[in-house]
This record gives C-alpha cells, sequence and structure tokens, in this order.
C-alpha cells in the first residue's frame, strides 16, 4: 500500500526552487504529450513522450562491383534528420512540485494533451493543484496496476534491470540476465504497508496477500521512539545502531546456540527483548537498528511463506522502504537468505522508484502502443542508480539537485533473442564484466577517459561546416567525462558495467550533442579506399593454390581484425603512423607470438577470431 | 542401581522399569488407557461428566497390578517439579501429594515438608512469584499418588533469588532431579550447581512443550475444559468462548508464543518438526510498551492496552483509500500500516499512551496470527492452538487470533486456546522426572 500524505513535510517548503536549470531536467517539453504523474508520500514522478529530431548517419551507396578506375565515390555516408519517440521520466521530491507545473505550464507548446494520468497515494491530495496549473484534466488510475505494468515494462525493455544486492561482496549489485521470460514472478511492495502480488502475464496479477508492517511501521514507531522525524535519517541512526543491545538473541536465553534445532546464538529470539526485562536507557541507533531488522526480517519471512505456497522463486522487491537504500535492501536479502536458506534470492529493480509513473503513463498512451516496441535507456539522459542517494554520493547529491532522471528511446526494431541461440537465459555477450572486475574496470575507464580528446577532435572534424561544432563537442566532452567519473564510482549505475556499455553511453552523449558518428568521414574514406581494392584482393585470392588461398584468408582475416588487438594498441599505432596499412598489419602479424596482448583482450580476440567469417 | 536414593534391584525389575517409563511417555494413548499408568479418565467418564474425573484408571488385570507395585518402587522421590526458564518468565509446576499417611509424614524430611508448606500456603512468592491458583489441577493421581498440581510463575531475572531459597531451604539434600526445560536450563545450568548444589536435568523445550500439552488435555476433560475456541469470531456481539475436545489432536500447528515464537507442526505425540518462528512475540509487545509509554509489567501493558484505541496510531485501509479497496478485496476496516499514522508529528502528539499499547499489542497478534496462517497453508493444517504466556489473561489478542484466522481463511482455520496456556513445558519437564539420565 503506497504512503499517502502523511509525511513530515509541510507545504511550507514548497518555495524551493530548482536548483539546476529545469530546460536540463524537463527536456524536450516543446514537443511533449501524454503526461502522467505519480505522486508518493514525499516524491513526485512525472512522464511524458515526446519526440527528438537528431541527425543520424546513413550508408547513402555502396557498390563493390563498381570497377576501380570509376572516380565516383563507391562509399558514400550522408547525414539524415530523423524523428525517433523518447519516453522521459523525472523523480523530485514533493516540495518542487508546483515549481515543477509552473516550469511545465511555461514551456508546454503542444495543445493536443488534454488529460494527465495520475497514480499514487498523493494524487488526490494535488489533483486541483495540476488542474489549475496545467489546465490537464486528471485522470486516476489505479496503483497497483500502475506498478505492475510499469514493472513488466522495464523488466522487458531495460537489460540488467533487476540485480541481487551483497553489501560485503566484492561489487555490491550484481546484475541479473533479462530472462526472456519475465513471469510468473513475485512483486513486494514495501510501502507505509506492504503488498504481495502475483504476476503470471502482462494483464493478469493478483494481490496474494499484505502486511501492516511495513515502512510506515518503521518510520512511525521509529519517529515514537527515537523522536526522529525524517525517514532518511531514521536509516542513518538504523545503520550506527547494535540492535543486540535491545533485541533478546538465543544466547541470551540458552547462553549460546540452541543446538538441536540449529538456532546459531546470535539469532534473534525476541524482538525488543531486552527492553522488557532491562530496565535501563537505549540508544536510538540501536533502537532504530533492532526495528529496522524486526521490520525486514518479517516481511522476508512473509514473502517467503508467500514464494513457498505460490512456488515462486522470482521475488522483487520496491516501494520507499527499498528505494536506493542500501541499508534496507541488506537486511531485506539478509532474512530473505535466512528463511529460504538460499533458495530464494532478494531482487531489485533499478528504475523501481518510476514504475508507477511508467505504468500510469503506458495506461496512457495504449493508442500509441508502446508495448509493441522495443525502448533502450538512454544513457546520457538517465541519472543511473543512486544519483541521489545521500548516504551513498553527499556531493554527488548536491551537484546534481534532487532530480533523477530516466530516459528511454524507442528502438528502430523490435528486440528479439536471436533465434539461432541454445538457450537465451545463458548467453552473455559480453565477455568482461567490469562491474565485478576492478582492475579491468579501471583499464577501460582509463582508455575511454584517454580517448576522448582525440574523439571531441573527430567531432568537430565530422562536422568542419559548422562552427558551433566546437562548443556542441565541448559539451559532450563534459558530459562523457562526467558519465566516466560516476562510472568509477558508482560503475553500477547502469546495470553491469561492459566494454559495449562504456561505447553505448559515448554514443548517446555523441548524439545528444548532434554528432551522429563522428568517424564518418574517416569511414567513408577508409571503406572507399577497401572497395576500390576489393576485387584485385578476391581476385588475388582465386589465383593461390588451395593451400595458400587458406593461409592469406588466415592472415587476412587477422589483420582484419586489428581492432582487436587491442583499442588502446590500436590507436597508439594509428595515431603514431597515419599510413599504416592493410599491408602493415600483416607484417605486424609475423610478430604475433611476441604481441603483448592489452590487458584482457586475449578473450575478445579468440571471441572474434571465431566468428568472424568474411 | 542407585538412582537419587531410590533402590532398584533385579533385572526383571529394570524390564518393568523400562516398559513403565514408555507407557509414561506415551499419555495420550486412548485406546491403551488399561495399560497406561498415567491418570485419564476413560472415555465413559469423560462423556458423564463427572465431577471427580482424575482418578488412576486401572483394570483388575494382574500384569497391571505388577505395574503398580514396581511403580511404587520405581516412583521418584518427593518433590516434584517441573521447570521451565524462559527469556522472560519462568514458570514452575509443583506437584502437591494429597494421600500423605500419618506414616508417610513422620518420615518425610524437614526440607520436604517446609518446601510444600511454603509453596501450597502461598499464592505469592517475594514480589514477583506468583501461583495461579485459578489453574491449579486438584485430585489428580500421578505415578500412583493422587494430589494437585501446582502452577507457579515468576520473572527470570529473580531466578537468583530463587536459588538462594532453594539453598536455604536444603533442596539439595533431597537428592531429587531437577527437571528444567527452557532457555535457562542451559544458561543457568553452572548458577544451580554453584549457587544451589543443584544438578539439573536438562530437556528441550519442544518436546516438553508437546508432552505437557497432550498430557494436561488428556488428565482434563470435564468441568472446565482445557481446551476451548471462539464461536462466532468475526461478530463481536456473537462471539463466546465454548469448550473444544481435542480427542484427535493431529494434525496440529502448535503456535507457542513466549517471549518470541515458535511455530510447530505435529502429526502424532512422537513426530513433530519446527515449521518456523518469528522474534515478533511477547517480549516484543511488552519490549515496546516499556519504551513507548514507560510501564513495566505484563499486566500494566495489557491494562492500558485494554483502554487504548489502535485506529488512532494504525493506518487504515479507509484512511487511505476513503473505504475499501475493492480491486483487492481490502475492507476499509483493515489496518494499511501499523504505527503508520504516527509518520506525521500532529497525530503522534495527540495519541495517548493507552493507544499506542493497544496498536502494540494489535500490530504483535496481527502478525503472529498472519504468519500462522501462511504455515498453516504451506502445511496443509487446519486446527491451530495457541500457547504461551502472552495469551495469559489477554482475551484481547485471542479473540483477535479466532477473528484473523477466521476472517482471512474464510472460516478454513480454527484457532484454539488451552487454558494452562504457559504452563506445558514445565509440565512437560515434570513428566520426564521418571526417566532420568
Amino acid at each position: 500500500m503506497a504512503l499517502s500524505g502523511g509525511a513530515d513535510r509541510g507545504s511550507h517548503s514548497m518555495d524551493k526552487s530548482i536548483t539546476l536549470p529545469p530546460d536540463e531536467i524537463f527536456r524536450n517539453l516543446e514537443n511533449a504529450k501524454r503526461f502522467a504523474i505519480d505522486i508518493g508520500g514525499s516524491l513526485t514522478k512525472l512522464a511524458y513522450y515526446s519526440t527528438v529530431q537528431h541527425k543520424v548517419a546513413k550508408v547513402r551507396s555502396f557498390d563493390h562491383k563498381a570497377k576501380e578506375t570509376d572516380g565516383d565515390p563507391l562509399y558514400e555516408i550522408s547525414v539524415q534528420e530523423e524523428i525517433t519517440a523518447r519516453l522521459h521520466f523525472i523523480k523530485f521530491e514533493n516540495a518542487y512540485i508546483e515549481t515543477c507545473l509552473d516550469f511545465i505550464k511555461d514551456h508546454l507548446v503542444n495543445t493536443e494533451t488534454k488529460v494527465i494520468k495520475a497514480t499514487g497515494g498523493g494524487a488526490h491530495k494535488f489533483k486541483d493543484l495540476i488542474e489549475k496549473k496545467l489546465k490537464l484534466k486528471v485522470d486516476k488510475e489505479d496503483e497497483m496496476t500502475c506498478l505492475i505494468k510499469g514493472c513488466n515494462f522495464v523488466l522487458k525493455n531495460i537489460p540488467h534491470e533487476a540485480f541481487v544486492y551483497a553489501r560485503h561482496a566484492d561489487s555490491e549489485f550484481r546484475f541479473q540476465n533479462t530472462h526472456p521470460d519475465i513471469f510468473p514472478y513475485l512483486l513486494i511492495n514495501i510501502g507505509s504497508g506492504v503488498s504481495i502480488v502475483k504476476v503470471e502475464s502482462e494483464d493478469k496479477f493478483e494481490r496474494i496477500g499484505g502486511s501492516s508492517i511495513g515502512g510506515g511501521t518503521f518510520w512511525g514507531l521509529g519517529a515514537l521512539l527515537t523522536k526522529t522525524k525524517r525517514f532518511d535519517e531514521l536509516l542513518q541512526l538504523a545503520s550506527k545502531g547494535q540492535h543486540t543491545n535491545v533485541d533478546m538473541l538465543v544466547k541470551d536465553i540458552y547462553g549460546g546456540a540452541y543446538g538441536s534445532l540449529g538456532l546459531t546464538g546470535d539469532l534473534i529470539a525476541s524482538s525488543f527483548g531486552k527492553s522488557a526485562t532491562t530496565d535501563k536507557e537505549f540508544s536510538k541507533e540501536d533502537m532504530a537498528k533492532s526495528l529496522l531488522h524486526m521490520i525486514s526480517n518479517d516481511i522476508g519471512q512473509l514473502a517467503c511463506l508467500y514464494a513457498k505456497l505460490h512456488n515462486l522463486t522470482r521475488v522483487y522487491f520496491g516501494g520507499f522502504f527499498i528505494r536506493g537504500h542500501p541499508v534496507t535492501m541488506h537486511t531485506i536479502t539478509y532474512s530473505i537468505n535466512f528463511f529460504t536458506k538460499g533458495e530464494v534470492q532478494a531482487l531489485f529493480l533499478r528504475h523501481e522508484g518510476y514504475l508507477g509513473a511508467i505504468g500510469a503513463f503506458l495506461k496512457g498512451a495504449e493508442e500509441d502502443n508502446p508495448n509493441q516496441y522495443s525502448w533502450g535507456e538512454n544513457y546520457a539522459g538517465s541519472s543511473g542508480l543512486m544519483s541521489v542517494s545521500p548516504e551513498l554520493n553527499p556531493v554527488q547529491r548536491a551537484r546534481s539537485g534532487t532530480f533523477d532522471m530516466l530516459e528511454m528511446d524507442r528502438l528502430e526494431r523490435q528486440l528479439v533473442n536471436l533465434p539461432l541461440l541454445q538457450d537465451p537465459t545463458s548467453y552473455i555477450p559480453d565477455t568482461v564484466d567490469l562491474t565485478e572486475d576492478a582492475l579491468s574496470r579501471d583499464y577501460w575507464l582509463f582508455c575511454f577517459e584517454d580517448a576522448l580528446d582525440g574523439v571531441v577532435k573527430r567531432a568537430v572534424a565530422s562536422q568542419k561546416d559548422q562552427p558551433e561544432a566546437v562548443e556542441r563537442a565541448e559539451k559532450f566532452r563534459q558530459k562523457y567525462r562526467h558519465k566516466l567519473q560516476t562510472l568509477r564510482h558508482q560503475p553500477f549505475a547502469y546495470g553491469s558495467l561492459t566494454v559495449r556499455s562504456l561505447l553505448d553511453t559515448r554514443e548517446h552523449c555523441l548524439n545528444e550533442f548532434n554528432f551522429p558518428d563522428p568517424y564518418s568521414k574517416i569511414k567513408q574514406k577508409e571503406n572507399d579506399m577497401a572497395l576500390k581494392y576489393y576485387l584485385k584482393v578476391v581476385k588475388s585470392v582465386e589465383e593461390l593454390s588451395w593451400e595458400q588461398r587458406q593461409f592469406t584468408l588466415v592472415k587476412g582475416l587477422l589483420a582484419g581484425n586489428v581492432f582487436d588487438w587491442g583499442a588502446k594498441a590500436v590507436s597508439d599505432v594509428l595515431e603514431s603512423d597515419p599510413d599504416f596499412g592493410f599491408e602493415q598489419a600483416k607484417q605486424q602479424l609475423q610478430g604475433m607470438k611476441t604481441f603483448k596482448l592489452s590487458h584482457n583482450n586475449d578473450k575478445i580476440l579468440n571471441h572474434k577470431l571465431f566468428l568472424t567469417d568474411k | 542401581m542407585e538412582l537419587n536414593g531410590f533402590n532398584c534391584d533385579g533385572e526383571g525389575c529394570a524390564e518393568e522399569q523400562e516398559e513403565e517409563s514408555t507407557a509414561l511417555k506415551l499419555p495420550r494413548s486412548k485406546t491403551e488407557t488399561t495399560c497406561s499408568i498415567i491418570a485419564t479418565p476413560g472415555a465413559d467418564s469423560a462423556a458423564a461428566g463427572g465431577s471427580a474425573p482424575i482418578e488412576l484408571r486401572m483394570s483388575k488385570s494382574t500384569p497391571a497390578m505388577l505395574r503398580l507395585d514396581s511403580l511404587k518402587k520405581n516412583r521418584p522421590p518427593f518433590p516434584w517439579f517441573g521447570m521451565d526458564i524462559g527469556g522472560t518468565l519462568v514458570k514452575l509446576v509443583y506437584f502437591e501429594p494429597k494421600d500423605i499417611t500419618a506414616e508417610e509424614e513422620q518420615e518425610e524430611v524437614e526440607s520436604l515438608k517446609s518446601i510444600r508448606h511454603y509453596l501450597t500456603s502461598h499464592t505469592a512468592y517475594g514480589k514477583t512469584g506468583i501461583r495461579d491458583v485459578h489453574l491449579e489441577l486438584t485430585d489428580l493421581s500421578l505415578w500412583g499418588r493422587k494430589g494437585s498440581l501446582h502452577f507457579i510463575r515468576f520473572p527470570t531475572h529473580e531466578l537468583p533469588t530463587f536459588l538462594q531459597m532453594g539453598r536455604d531451604k536444603h533442596f539439595s539434600s533431597l537428592h531429587t532431579t531437577l527437571c528444567a526445560t527452557g532457555g535457562g536450563a542451559f544458561k543457568y545450568e553452572d548458577n544451580f550447581r554453584t549457587l544451589a548444589n543443584l544438578q539439573l536435568l536438562k530437556l528441550d523445550e519442544l518436546d516438553c512443550l508437546i508432552k505437557g500439552v497432550l498430557y494436561i488435555d488428556s488428565v482434563v476433560s470435564s468441568g472446565l475444559s482445557e481446551c476451548y475456541y471462539f464461536e462466532h469470531p468475526t461478530e463481536p456481539d456473537r462471539c463466546e468462548q465454548r469448550a473444544y475436545n481435542l480427542e484427535n489432536p493431529y494434525p496440529l500447528l502448535l503456535v507457542n508464543i513466549g517471549s518470541g515464537v515458535s511455530i510447530l507442526a505435529v502429526y502424532s505425540k512422537d513426530n513433530y518438526k519446527r515449521v518456523t518462528g518469528t522474534s515478533l512475540g511477547g517480549g516484543t509487545f511488552l519490549g515496546l510498551c516499556c519504551l513507548l509509554t514507560g510501564c513495566s509489567t505484563f499486566d500494566e501493558a495489557l491494562a492500558m492496552a485494554t483502554e487504548g484505541e489502535s485506529t488512532r496510531v494504525d493506518k487504515l485501509v479507509r484512511d487511505i483509500y476513503g473505504g475499501d479497496y475493492e480491486r483487492f478485496g481490502l475492507p476499509g476496516w483493515a489496518v494499511a500500516s501499523s504505527f503508520g499514522n504516527m509518520m506525521c508529528k500532529e497525530k503522534r502528539d495527540s495519541v495517548s499512551k493507552e493507544d499506542l499499547a493497544r496498536a502494540t499489542l494489535v500490530t504483535i497478534t496481527n502478525n503472529i496470527g498472519s504468519i500462522t496462517r501462511m504455515c498453516a497453508l504451506n502445511e496443509n493444517i487446519e486446527r491451530v492452538v495457541f500457547v504461551g504466556n502472552f495469551l495469559r489473561v489477554n482475551t484481547l489478542s485471542m479473540k483477535l487470533l479466532a477473528y484473523a484466522l477466521d476472517y482471512w481463511s474464510k472460516g478454513q482455520l480454527k484457532a484454539l486456546f488451552l487454558r494452562h496456556e504457559g504452563y506445558f513445558g514445565a509440565v512437560g519437564a515434570l513428566l520426564e522426572l521418571t526417566n532420568p539420565f
């Protein structure tokens, strides 16, 4: 059950001003339509649909049959304007709601929008304000339905959406591969109370149970016990406390373990049991910690009982109690492990806070059939996990204000699993998980940062005719560098960090500043050249004896994969010798045995060697 | 072989003893009443509802006579105690023989007499020890002796006082075995030895609990029924306590609510498993009440809870949805968030201590009901017996449990209660007296 209105924030804080230029937050409002809003106890989530016009580099002509002697270019790239659909989701504190609505009103151009879908416990409280400010009719949607719709959407569309949390492991976040079939699953939503929902298909779900002991109990009881008002502060207190001072443990009763039942001495036998038998003062921290354990264990136990009864193993946790709080994710994970003896893993979602807003949006956008397309997370426009988590990154919080964003782009084609894959669930396209491998992570982050100047240079060069390209390229540099810095501290920000995701992030950032392909000019030149040589090479290969031909093909193949020597190694070679060509690459291969492979790149090399078949 | 000053010689005797003790372990085997030594009124007397039903039922057959004969010899020496040392309370049961002959009385050592008189002539011991007189079982036959079973409790932190008393009354000179269960039997074993020179026979608490439940239920079957339930639990005006016949109890979910909670699935008298437990139990109720209201005893906390109103503290479904949440069949009166209203400062300032005590009681009770219901479903058991001292004089919680189980299971589950709610572990321990070492 969602938290409704009970928050301690008074209306006195309504006049807070936005700390960032709001046009960097509410982007593309000019053609925004289909608004949805999810207002919780302390956070508001706004969703809208927009279209983005941007440049794309496309191959205009490709001719490998042409004669070498022809003067016309054989390979041509042209830059075209294209329009893509984008979904915007913005999360901010309820205190900013009025300021935000004003901003939207001032920038909203599109007039076809008549209604705003609304959900969340606070929706009714702000109904009048929204209708007055935006002149849109507020259309309420059922909270749970929105939540489930949103959950299905992120599970289907966002890779590495779900993760397992392990506080003391090398990487706290272990992201799960996207399962082609997301159903059935259990969603435990911990708002002020707890709802336990079994989801069987896109349209079929059932609230199979719940509990009144939830986030509201932690907050309400915690406030009574510690005189601390804010939820975040209570969690902070809890993370500093010792529950063993307040709880009665098995060893307090037994003197040690209860051996015959396998109950260890450190287990809690009775929550707050010591405060019943000892007449002394207890510290706020200790009581908050004891309360946190009591509630987390209780929810975990019920979740396990329901999972067992309905024979479900995928259990996702959400709600404001969980939302981005390592403390609660840890205690819930601990509880689930304890009660299922490790058979069920507690799963959390990167975009859990947006589920209601996404669902409400989808409800209102049904005629656009958003569920028929594939949507990809835009790394340039999304804040990433824990961007506003004060306990994790206070500096970051101060810098980015309290706004968190998620943007999703509609992909050209619907994504499906490659039908040739034997087992799509176990297929992992990326050989190195940089989230887990700290050494490789440092290496690759360094590589990308090191190469940034070069990319900026090429980006400017690719648009020589446009004088403001320099300025845009500089903005790109700042944005991408900031992303790299974020990933250095929070490698988990966008799911599993891989070389591929670093490249994607760079591409998204380039696109944002209208650089569809900084390499387009080079590609055009090189491919044109390659096509000119193509017929000659084919002919010369055909003239060879069978055995010779095989050697030549293999050598050519390896030389063609020269980039797999390691991006950095290659760029070093290319930078130092601009005329480095195919023949030189083949020459280099002679020394292959002594060629020092870049860190961790051997896997990629082998992988590609067997796949490449030109 | 000499056990606690009691002589047993001859092989035949040893065999007899073994057989007897087996019989003693099977207190509930009503079909075998003729060979059961433990007092079990036959089906006939139970049906007749006689006023003095507790008697040793014996057939005139020779083997039984032999057994009685050997029982006399094998009988443990007085005093007969069973102890359950929990996290919060110590439960003590004491069998007071009422059939002492003049000759016996003369032989009775002074310390034994003193203990008997001290325990039976008082209803309160020190500031915190209490004898639950209303639970006393009179005219009970145990191991061939007639007498009364007394039920005494005191806080676990008063254990040193108890040990001092044992020392003052020269308890150790009686060479009796002190059967004890509960965590304290393990934790305080050394204290018993060093402070009172007493050797404990430590027993598993869940074994004792089940033995105790089955035994008490078997010896109490008329007059005030041991087992009861609430008829029409969902209609407060018609809700009434009714006797329940626990004759074929299996399978049974046994929920013991002490400081913490243990939930057991019992399939037969010696086949059971601990399904799960929760740390939100009686200790949590009292602990939170102490912190929230400044009270210091269970009875105080309970008295406050009786006066309070939990809906001022809890956020109900109707507080959020204005009424029922029909989409999911949640009635408006259901609690959506325990203590949920306390997120708001104005409401925190306006609630009374009584309200807070009531909300704590309701929260803990509902949660136990909820976990119990899930266990019953998972184990496919329909009958649930709630025991433990959390339920002592706590009709509020009992009715709430009865209500919750009935409502959420749509009448499938039945909540049962036992009059001697917190004493079964101690009774189970007492029954082990004939089976020492």
